[in-house]
């Protein structure tokens, strides 16, 4: 209950202000006094130094990805996190953008213009596109605008994997459009001014400039006019239009300024991969971009890029079984310590682990010779993990999976329990995802990616549905 | 005195139910004109038309000597009619500064690439946004201005989203207002600073004010002239004394031929 | 003519299945305003289950029980293992968040939708898996009526598609826990305070939808007798258009919808060009929501102001 004559805003303000706690609550603290330009600049700088850093082409090419990433989950952002409308369909503009570039910058029409010339025709030629498939935007809301913008995504798909025989009635051959499902290769590279653009490394600097000037550009758009009619008109459309926003005019910007920002990117993806094929653009892509900019927190600038940095590169880590089994153990011991407390308890759940394991794996040993005869882990902790989780030389995927089902098991049981009984289910649960871990999951990378974003997914949205980044909202009750 | 708003012979039905029938009014420039009448009389629905919600089936509303059937809501906002609602439609997750700022988008003119760029055109404009916000805010006093600001909306108490309301629909710089139920939830003390509020509306503001209300006691206060309304027919018309003893409003009220002096809100 | 009938009773199988997994869809939408995207990953459990119930009878040429009561029992272990898994995901991906932004579940169901996937192929590895149903019911057999001809296969799946709607109609329309369940999608809070248990009437929902969908991926595997790990999500899909185009939160508009695309899909295959079939099919379902933008039986949302 409120105090008498305090109203909920005042009664938690102290809240607000002292919200961090423990260890890190300084540097959280220090971090909100800098301002979001410097934050910004920090960023960048971090960003432009990568490159000097590295020479692994591989790491480059993450690089390349988060900023192709960051700058989808921005453009984005316009319209799902400013404006409030679901669009399904903006994969569909990233794709064009890379289509269009092709058309104009490879052999497939023998058109070569110069890329001064392309980038802005193509970034035009999005935005108009924008502006057609914004359209049903002013007759469906909610998820009916959703399904519909998804069939336009779908469409795009199917046109692309088509249109390389298209019969007309003044050609006596037919007309190939976009090269079907073997796209449009051989892309000519970007040379804009006197620069060309030869290597990934050079296409990352491009990216990190087009990335800085479109957050500059959206920060200040967001604290416009037309920054808050977008809001106004997703808070309640009705009242924005009587406060004098229109809002279908306004929805159509989002969706143009959208596409624009998406076909700029799509140009610029096709030039890296001097390339476009259709399999680049579909449903699993626009599901990632959403994943990035919920998980990082729609309606923040910062809260898309670091979605987009999230999403880009983690699964990227997970590729080769030292690095993942390090990050693996890493995040398993983050975790305890982040969930479990105090201390004490945190050691006892510890010791507690270790004894279970290697009592188990005594017993087994005992009990069942092969169950433990199976290739050791080798790598930087082999030794450690050999005397402790189980690999059985025979049945080892069934056994596995048995494991894996009963991880799941023990993993949901634990959002639900709650004092000692949970510390109960905890051990054995440790144990079995690192058992799981070692016997199944390190050996299928691309599995464990889907199934920890999965995962991770779930978890995020439960435990924070407003991102990391975002802002917590109240629904209107309309 | 000249007219403002001008309604002629306005209709409006709704799946052959006639929520509006062929209803003339008149509210002079400077004005307060209360329109009372029992639930479902059609008053919020005269708003909707009014402003452009709804289309009306026939008839004229004429603003400041111009028909503005037909046009679109931000339109005839823009042309100086601002409204609230009775059902209270903030934004609410946006500040309470916020609010009043979104609403000066059609007195603004920056385009996007301008906000984009920071040029002095969309800074000035922005300076100008602010300044105008804060002017209007510091209207309602401490209950909005200072602190309160830069709280979301969705923080403030009824009464202070009540105000808010009022705040925003002025932040589109309109000459009418159009209050749908500004007292309505409110407790005495704050029905009366409500009352006084709409009479300094007038006074320092300078707006033409149209209000649906049920209190009395505020409708009392305040108008100039009382129109009573039932079944969207305009009953009764005149002073807030004449309307209220007026038989066929009593009866509206209390659904019987009865003689009282005044009749109770419903 | 017969090549026509032909595809209509094609449409119409199709359209079954779909029209089923749109019912489950449609029915948690009405009732808390989710779309969930994991929908067609639990039709893909059904099916996965009704395989091993399946293999580990002996599997179709060499049955440890007669045909009827195998099917009963594939039937049966795929809709109950999917309405078991429908609870458990409203119990820890959806719950957590009733009261969230309304895109914080759809990122949580789309999460739980790449959990299961992964997991299936985990599990089950990528391989195909088929039930090879022609050597337990011959698709010869079936009814022949002068150039007509029905599989029994077909009409079995037709059929029970059928009386599992005809079951879920009267379960909504006549009984206690129907009318609860259109109370909470009407006003969940008014529900709520009338002493409707709104957590059950939710379960519920959740566990009646997807043993719908359990029963369409035993029918899938039955029919078209291929089952793996990605099959949910274009089903899953084209289930949720279904739903959309009928009206979503409309019962029989789901049923519709899915007969529709089913058709829709059949024909174009058959007589327009089948590689602008998919084109054809969402050029018509962009059409029909820009007509009716709530769809087909949907009403459209009441604004007061």
């Amino acid at each position: 209950m409120p105090r008498i004559g305090t109203d909920e805003w005042v009664e938690q303000q102290e809240l607000r202000t002292e919200y961090y706690t423990g260890l890190t609550a300084p540097a959280r603290r220090a971090f909100d006094r800098v301002g979001p330009g410097p934050r910004f600049f920090a960023f960048l700088a971090i960003c432009a130094a990568f490159p000097f850093l590295t020479d692994s082409p591989f790491l480059i090419r993450v690089g390349v990805n988060v900023l192709l990433f960051a700058l989808l989950a921005l453009g984005l952002n316009i319209v799902v996190g400013w404006a409030g409308l679901l669009d399904l369909g903006y994969i569909a503009f990233y794709g064009f953008g890379a289509y269009m570039y092709a058309w104009v910058s490879s052999s497939q029409f023998d058109v070569h213009l110069p890329t001064e010339l392309a980038i802005p025709l193509v970034v035009t030629a999005s935005a108009l596109l924008g502006l057609l498939l914004g359209l049903p935007s002013w007759r469906l809301v909610g998820d009916y605008l959703a399904i519909t913008t998804l069939f336009f995504a779908q469409i795009f798909v199917e046109l692309a994997l088509n249109l390389d025989r298209i019969n007309l009635p003044w050609r006596d051959q037919p007309l190939d459009l976009t090269g079907g499902p073997n796209g449009i290769p051989g892309l000519d590279p970007m040379r804009i001014l006197t620069i060309d653009f030869l290597q990934t490394r050079d296409y990352f600097f491009l990216l990190l400039v087009v990335f800085a000037l479109v957050v500059v550009g959206l920060y200040y758009v967001n604290e416009s006019r037309t920054g808050r009619g977008w809001r106004a008109s997703r808070e309640d459309p009705l009242a924005a239009e009587l406060m004098t926003t229109p809002v279908n005019r306004l929805k159509l910007l989002a969706f143009a300024m959208g596409a624009a920002i998406a076909g700029l990117t799509g140009s610029i993806f096709a030039a890296v991969q001097t390339g476009v094929f259709p399999q680049n653009f579909e449903v699993t892509l626009l599901i990632m971009i959403y994943a990035a900019l919920i998980l990082g927190g729609a309606g923040s600038i910062s809260g898309a890029v670091l979605g987009a940095v999230i999403v880009a590169s983690v699964p990227e880590i997970l590729r080769t079984p030292e690095n993942a089994r390090l990050l693996f153990y890493a995040a398993l011991v983050a975790v305890l310590v982040a969930t479990v407390r105090p201390w004490q308890r945190l050691a006892a759940v510890a010791a507690a682990t270790v004894v279970f394991g290697v009592a188990v794996h005594e017993l087994v040993s005992l009990a069942w010779p092969a169950g433990d005869e199976g290739a050791s882990a080798g790598g930087s902790l082999g030794w450690l993990l050999d005397s402790w989780i189980l690999v059985p030389a025979e049945h080892q995927d069934t056994i596995g999976n048995v494991g894996f089902v009963l991880m799941v098991a023990g993993l949901l049981a634990l959002t639900v329990l709650g004092g000692d009984r949970r510390l109960v289910v905890l051990v054995p649960t440790i144990y079995l995802a690192a058992f799981v871990w070692e016997n199944r999951l390190i050996a299928q990378p691309s599995v464990t990616r889907q199934l920890l974003f999965g995962a991770l997914l779930v978890a995020m949205m439960t435990r924070r549905p407003h991102g990391l980044l975002g802002t917590p909202r109240v629904e209107n009750p309309i | 005195m000249a007219a403002l708003l001008e309604l002629r012979t306005l209709s409006k039905s709704f799946g052959g139910l006639l929520c509006i029938d062929h209803l003339d009014l008149r509210v002079g420039e400077g004005e307060i004109v209360s329109v009372i009448g029992p639930n479902g009389a059609g008053k919020t629905t005269l708003f909707n038309l009014i402003t452009g919600v709804y289309e009306p089936d026939g008839g004229e509303i004429v603003f400041d000597g111009r028909n503005i059937v037909g046009l679109e809501p931000h339109r005839i906002t823009n042309l100086g009619i601002a409204r609230t609602f009775q059902t209270l439609r903030l934004f609410l997750n946006m500040t309470v500064k916020e609010n009043v700022t979104a609403a000066t988008y059609g007195k603004t003119k920056a385009r996007v690439w301008q906000s984009a760029l920071r040029t002095p055109f969309a800074r000035r404009e922005e300076r100008e946004v602010d300044a105008l916000a804060e002017e209007k805010l510091a209207f309602f006093g401490t209950r909005l201005a200072g602190y309160r600001m830069q709280q979301p909306a969705y923080s403030l108490s009824y009464a202070n989203r009540r105000r808010l309301e009022i705040a925003r629909a002025t932040g589109t710089s309109p000459r009418l207002l159009l209050l749908d139920e500004p007292a309505a939830g409110m407790n005495p003390v704050e029905t009366h600073e409500m009352t006084e509020l709409i009479g300094r509306l007038r006074r320092e503001g300078g707006y033409t004010i149209l209000v649906i209300e049920h209190d009395m006691h505020v409708v009392e206060g305040i108008s100039d002239r009382v129109v009573a309304l039932d079944h969207g027919v305009k009953i009764a018309e005149g002073t807030f004394d004449q309307v209220a003893t007026d038989p066929r409003v009593v009866e509206a009220y209390l659904g019987v031929k009865a003689t009282r002096e005044e009749p109770e809100g419903p | 003519m017969d090549f026509f009938v032909q595809q209509l009773v094609n449409g119409v199988t199709l359209g079954s299945v779909y029209a089923l997994i749109a019912l489950g869809y449609s029915m948690v939408y009405g009732i808390l305003k989710l779309l969930n995207f994991a929908h067609g990953e639990v039709y893909m459990m059904g099916a996965f289950i009704g395989y091993f119930v399946l293999t580990a009878l002996g599997g179709a040429s060499s049955p440890v029980l007669p045909v009827a009561p195998l099917l009963v029992l594939m039937f049966l272990a795929g809709m109950l293992g999917a309405g078991l898994l429908g609870v458990v995901i409203e119990r820890f991906a959806y719950r957590p968040l009733r009261n969230a932004p309304r895109i914080a579940p759809l990122i949580s169901a789309i999460g739980v939708s790449f959990f299961l996937q992964a997991s299936a192929l985990l599990l089950f590895s990528a391989q195909f898996r088929t039930y090879d149903t022609p050597q337990l019911i011959p698709f010869s057999t079936g009814i022949e009526a002068g150039p007509l001809r029905i599989s029994l296969v077909r009409m079995l799946v037709i059929g029970s598609a059928i009386v599992l709607m005809v079951a879920l109609t009267l379960l909504v329309s006549r009984t206690r826990l129907g009318k609860a369940m259109r109370a909470v999608s009407y006003d969940r809070e008014a529900a709520a305070m009338m002493g409707i248990d709104v957590d059950r009437v939710i379960v519920a929902t959740f566990f009646i939808g997807s043993v719908l969908a359990g029963a369409a991926g035993v029918m899938v595997g039955l029919v078209f007798e291929r089952v793996f790990h990605f099959m949910g999500f274009i089903a899953g899909l084209k289930g949720f258009t279904a739903a959309v185009i009928g009206g979503i939160g409309n019962i029989p508009g789901a049923m519709l919808g899915g007969l529709l695309i089913g058709l829709a899909e059949a024909f174009s295959a058959s007589y327009i060009s089948s590689t602008f079939q998919n084109l054809i099919v969402f050029g018509i379902l962009i059409v029909i929501m820009l007509v009716r933008p709530s769809g087909l039986l949907g009403s459209p949302a009441l604004t007061k102001v």
